[in-house]
């Protein structure tokens, strides 16, 4: 069983001082090695954007996608190596903008890996523009009158698609993050962990403090993580407006909706049981093909 | 221009046309069928000159006792299944040609053209016969088979067998009912008093042979290969190779997925890469565009895999059935940046079986990937040739390590004892050892990377050149490995032609036919046209008199890596861009022209 720090390589990082991907790094280590997961019992891949930097802090078997696209060679991944596990990090911009026709059909299918959305609400390694969940009205380098979209809501999305597992988390909380990563990493299908992830550099409105006095714990009112169409108006709820007051906007974090004993897309194909190298060890036969065309 | 069959041979060129939806394709492929059974050479093209008038289909199919090498334009049996088929086709049909069409729907001698001495008509009462079998519409084109192989004096019963065999799993009355709707077509068209040049009888001394379009061809070449995961996003002409592979998937082991989009192919194809799964997509055109980013992906995080670049002509949705060789350039620079890539060319459909196979090979051995240029005139086009030689196919996955722990490959490990991904070496390889293997922590990165695969030291400037300069040796590791040139024709000739992919077809043709006619042509085919083979062309192009370039794109692009890679130029070029293949007769004449 790897330690915490088993899972930091030399490489220093490379994030501001007091950046939200620093919890993300802590409670993904803490679950791994919690878990007890070996480091070539599992991938990992990253989009790009800040959050993607984090591929050189961790020590594992890892592949640092394009942007936006680290969920179709994940799914390759999952669909031909029964004998690892998958998780995926990806960005806000990254996943929900670039990404999202990936994120909704990947949704969809059921595909058995884990989705940890670093969500920023801003685009960070290009500087301050805004990303698909940038709330209404922000004003940014590339929004200088405000935003006039309104923000993606990737719970609600991933509801209405059929996710399996669907929760919410705070890097302000590690411990609480941990165990929500571990609950997603064990759960069988498409996990999805949206993170509010301060990015302290760029986002001066969602705000680490911001955030600490608005997050509130579902599992603390005894929540029905059962009931899809409760999640669902509460993902409706979680949106909130640059001038709301505390009291006027709480935001829920844990596991919004949990479904097990779905069927994952891997479960639907025979081919899919085999780790995809074996089938090229020798030349297939092919001759009854070849025999059915003469 | 006609060709006359040569004295002795027989060759008989049927055309079937009609509205679309008529099953046409179905119908014309179940008579190749027939033939190809009967121990005869077929080619058949497909075409749907949408264009056209209201949407026409047609389907021609060349039937020879002796080898063919392409299509042709000629017709002798045209089946006009409505009126305007026979004023589109009619300048193809040769002296004493037949018409076959059903005289309740139109009267072809009425046709403008159409000329009772130089023209057979086969009136066959289609509609009718289907009424008296109580079959249903769709049956006319099995009638008019049956007229087609009466008309000729052709027999029968392979075409009923070929019935009962298609409607195998159906209930036997639906395969009496055609073949007594074939039966009545047959037996209307014998009664004929145009005498047909040609009498074609079953031959019984002949090897068995398969029939088979390109991307069967492709297909069948990498489950050979053990591919284990194919993803496509529909597009023609590609797309008859995802449903070949999704047909065959499940229980050949291959994980086949229909995508979202083409951005979502190729990112899994570089995921199953790094799965260690042997990992292949396909598109034309407008898809790979959408493929680029992650091609060079590929390319810089040295994945192993495969990708079919089907061409139809460009730009954007472009001309979507027909058919164009304008994707060479393409093929060669697509992506940002510089890095190694292999792009093989099949000319033909032994080709596409055989180039498939060793692309893997090559992936594997090169990490990197490997295109696999083809076109619509292949993927599309069914014929019959030899069964492929499944004997000549190996699988090379070069230096991967697919299991156990990595510290027993001391080659691929740091002093201190961590493995390196991208470790500097000689000949550009590295060990690529999977996931899953015990203490193989690495990243396969989209960034330049250093030798683990780190993308922050990728930056330091001689981390980026060392690991540039390490990519790019590989290409040149590539020379030794890949496919040489293909010669074809004598040592010298009157004409030596360069080419590339699947104007081999029609070139051959012409070959044959011009060594008839006292004209000799040599042909090199340019079958890895990159790396580019420059020596091997040189040599060819020095030791000719009269040099020329086909090619099917309006620009030159073979001619123009002639000129950068061999400092030289031909004499004499050919180009064609309408959408249509070269077809031996244009080729043929062409050549007399330039010698002339
Ligand atoms: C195809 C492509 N377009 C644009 C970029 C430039 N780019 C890199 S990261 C990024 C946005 C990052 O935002 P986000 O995903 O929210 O990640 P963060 O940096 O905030 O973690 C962009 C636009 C790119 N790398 N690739
Ligand atoms: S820019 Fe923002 S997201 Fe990026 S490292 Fe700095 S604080 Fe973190």
């Amino acid at each position: 069983m790897p330690a915490v720090k088993e899972f930091v390589t030399t490489q220093k990082p490379t994030w501001c001082p007091g950046c939200g991907n620093f919890g993300m790094w802590e409670a993904l280590k803490r679950a791994l090695s919690q878990l007890g997961w070996e480091k070539h019992e599992f991938v990992a891949f990253w989009g790009i954007g800040c959050h993607g930097n984090g591929a050189d802090f961790l020590d594992v078997q890892g592949f640092h996608a394009l942007h936006g696209r680290a969920l179709p060679p994940a799914t390759a991944v999952a669909l031909t190596r029964p004998d690892l596990k998958v998780i995926v990090q990806m960005g806000d911009g990254d996943g929900y903008g670039l990404g999202m026709g990936h994120f909704v059909h990947t949704l969809r299918r059921n595909v058995n890996l884990t989705c940890l959305a670093h969500n920023n609400q801003i685009y960070g390694l290009t500087t301050g523009q805004a990303s698909p969940t940038t709330e209404h009205l922000a004003k940014t380098v590339s929004t200088p009158s405000g935003v006039l979209e309104q923000p993606v809501n990737p719970i609600g999305l991933a509801l209405a698609e059929g996710a399996t597992f669907v929760a919410r988390g705070f890097a302000g909380d590690i411990p609480h993050l941990t165990e929500l990563y571990k609950r997603a990493l064990t759960h069988e299908g498409f996990a999805l962990v949206d993170v509010f992830q301060p990015c302290v550099t760029w986002n001066k409105v969602n705000t680490f403090q911001w955030f600490r006095e608005r997050v509130y714990k579902l599992e603390d009112e005894s929540w029905d993580t059962s009931d899809r169409s409760a999640a669902f108006d509460l993902s409706l709820s979680t949106f909130h407006d640059l001038t709301c007051t505390p009291e006027e906007c709480r935001v829920p974090i844990g596991i919004y909706y949990e479904k097990t004993g779905e069927p994952t897309y891997e479960q639907g194909l025979e081919a899919t049981k085999v780790p995809g190298w074996h089938r090229a060890m020798n030349p297939r036969d092919v001759e009854h093909i070849i025999r059915s065309l003469t | 221009m006609r060709r006359e069959v040569p004295e002795g041979a027989t060759e008989v060129r049927i055309r079937i046309g009609g509205p679309a939806g008529f099953g046409i394709k179905a119908a014309g492929q179940s008579l190749a069928r027939v033939f190809a059974r009967s121990g005869f050479e077929t080619f058949d093209l497909t075409e749907y000159p949408s264009l056209i008038k209201g949407g026409h289909n047609t389907y021609h199919l060349r039937v020879s006792d002796t080898p063919i090498y392409s299509h042709v334009l000629d017709t002798d049996v045209l089946v006009a299944l409505d009126e305007p088929t026979v004023g589109l086709h009619l300048d193809e049909l040769t002296e004493g040609g037949a018409i076959v069409f059903d005289p309740k729907a139109f009267d072809a001698a009425q046709v403008d053209g159409v000329d009772a001495d130089h023209h057979c008509l086969v009136p066959v009462p289609l509609d009718d016969i289907v009424y008296e079998v109580g079959g249903v519409k769709i049956m006319r084109n099995v009638a008019a088979l049956g007229a087609v192989l009466g008309y000729i004096g052709f027999p029968l019963e392979p075409l009923a067998d070929s019935i009962r065999q298609q409607f195998a799993h159906k209930a036997p009355e639906i395969a009496e009912q055609n073949i007594a709707a074939a039966t009545k077509g047959y037996e209307f068209s014998r009664e004929h008093d145009c005498a047909f040049p040609h009498n074609l009888q079953p031959l019984s001394d002949r090897p068995a042979r398969m029939l088979v379009d390109g991307n069967e061809a492709f297909g069948i070449g990498a489950l050979a290969a053990g591919v284990g995961l194919y993803c496509a996003y529909p597009m023609t002409p590609a797309s008859s190779l995802l449903h070949f592979m999704a047909k065959h998937g499940e229980r050949e082991g291959v994980v086949v997925k229909h995508t979202e989009d083409e951005l979502a192919a190729m990112n899994m194809v570089v995921g199953g890469a790094f799965a260690g799964t042997r990992s292949m997509c396909a598109t034309s055109g407008g898809g790979f565009s959408l493929m680029v980013e992650a091609f060079g992906f590929a390319g810089v995080s040295e994945s192993a895999c495969v990708v079919g670049l089907f061409t139809r002509p460009g730009p954007a949705t472009g001309l979507p059935t027909w058919t164009e060789q304008s994707d060479l350039r393409f093929a060669l620079h697509a992506a940002q940046g510089e890095f190694p890539r292999v792009v093989l060319a099949p000319g033909d459909h032994d080709d596409a079986f055989h180039l498939t196979w060793q692309a893997f090979n090559l992936a594997d051995q090169l990490q990197t990937p490997v295109i696999l240029l083809g076109d619509s005139y292949l993927s599309d086009n069914r014929r019959t040739t030899a069964p492929f030689d499944t004997s000549a196919v190996t699988v090379e996955r070069g230096k991967l390590v697919a299991e156990g722990d990595i510290a027993d490959h001391p080659e691929a490990l740091a002093e201190d004892g961590r493995y390196l991904r991208y470790k500097i070496t000689d000949d550009g390889l590295s060990v690529r050892a999977l996931p899953g293997v015990k203490g193989a922590q690495q990243i396969v990165n989209s960034y330049e990377h250093d030798e683990v695969g780190w993308g922050a030291p990728g930056e330091d400037a001689p981390t980026r050149v060392a690991q540039n300069d390490k990519r790019m040796r590989k290409l040149e590791l590539a020379r030794t490995l890949v496919p040489p040139p293909a010669r074809f024709g004598p040592e010298s000739a009157d004409l030596s032609i360069l080419l590339f992919g699947t104007t081999k077809m029609p070139v051959l043709q012409a070959l044959d036919w011009l060594a008839e006619d006292g004209v000799t042509i040599n042909v090199m085919q340019v079958v890895t046209v990159w790396p580019f083979p420059a020596e091997e062309v040189s040599t060819f192009l020095d030791a000719a008199g009269t040099t020329a370039i086909i090619e099917g794109n309006h620009t030159g692009q073979l001619q123009g890596l002639v000129r950068e890679q061999c400092l030289r130029d031909v004499d004499h070029t050919l180009h064609r861009y309408d959408g249509r293949p070269f077809s031996p007769e244009q080729v043929t004449e062409w050549v007399k022209e330039v010698l002339a």
